[in-house]
């Protein structure tokens, strides 16, 4: 059987890419409306998306909207090949425990 | 490794957190087009209330300038999040759902100007209500709103009401469309 992915499958790092995940690929989410999905505060959600944009599994934008500044995060493709391997392991988890 | 318990309780706080945003971009956008609509209803029945003679022509320009919106916003949309929100069988869907409309109030029916606005709001906010079935509560929360509103209106508010019309339904989509971008 697969390995989970350590990155992906703490909770809140699970959280936001499950969240990019649900977009499309050249969509990304803004900091404050991931903050909002998760339920997490500012710096633990900020360190998490550090761990995962070192990784390699999102990608972290930021641009002036007017004069507030805005940080878009988005799943990689390598992010997005992560999380699926990881569904997959989780699944399978549970088919094996089903006896399938 | 994990036991089937926890694998089973973290699939489904993928699947929550994907219906949410799903819904969450679903709401974004129609909550533009809610907006778009209300204003254009408000100033249709504000016009018409005003001038009823026009009234097929104001509606006519209303909705023609209305459709022309909502391509500019569509475009839009994809200009900045690289994704269409152009759907060929959502349009489809809504040529068909406003043709059965035009046969019936135009066609077969012989309806009087009130009796067409209180026809159309209502007809309008059935899809509104089915929607609310798959993409969230607060599309039948409106849509029912609005055909109550409509309906106490024709009954009860006598010559003002085209007037009541401009803000129950103008009002109505417009209030549901900054509640939906709010939340």
């Amino acid at each position: 059987m697969a390995e989970l992915d350590d990155i992906i499958h703490q909770p809140l790092r699970l959280k936001i890419m499950a969240a990019l995940n649900a977009l499309h690929p050249t969509q990304g989410l803004d900091f404050p409306r991931l903050k909002k999905l998760t339920g997490a505060t500012d710096g633990n959600l900020g360190a998490h998306i550090e761990t995962l944009a070192k990784a390699g599994y999102v990608s972290v934008e930021k641009a002036f909207v007017g004069k507030k500044p805005q940080t878009t995060v988005t799943a990689t493709a390598a992010g997005r090949g992560a999380f699926a391997r990881h569904v997959a392991t989780l699944r399978e988890i549970i088919a094996t425990a089903e006896g399938k | 490794m994990i036991n089937s318990q926890e694998a089973s309780a973290a699939l489904m706080e993928i699947e929550s957190l994907s219906r949410l945003v799903r819904q969450s971009v679903f709401y974004r956008h129609a909550s533009t087009m809610l907006i778009l609509w209300g204003v254009a209803t408000f100033i249709g029945y504000l016009l018409s209330f005003f001038a009823p003679a026009a009234a097929p022509v104001i509606w006519a320009v209303v909705i023609v300038a209305g459709v022309i919106c909502a391509i500019i916003i569509g475009a839009l949309n994809k200009k900045r999040e690289g994704v269409s929100t152009f759907d060929a069988r959502a349009t489809a869907a809504f040529i068909a759902f406003v043709a059965f409309g035009c046969l019936w109030s135009i066609v077969f029916g012989n309806m009087a100007p009130r009796q067409i606005a209180a026809f159309w709001t209502t007809y309008f906010m059935l899809p509104y209500v089915m929607t609310g079935f798959w993409f969230g509560r607060v599309f039948v929360v409106i849509g029912m709103s609005v055909i109550a509103l409509t309906l106490l209106g024709y009954f009860l508010a006598g010559p003002w009401f085209t007037l009541w019309m401009a803000v129950v339904n103008g009002g109505g989509l417009l209030l549901g469309g900054l509640w939906m971008r709010r939340s």
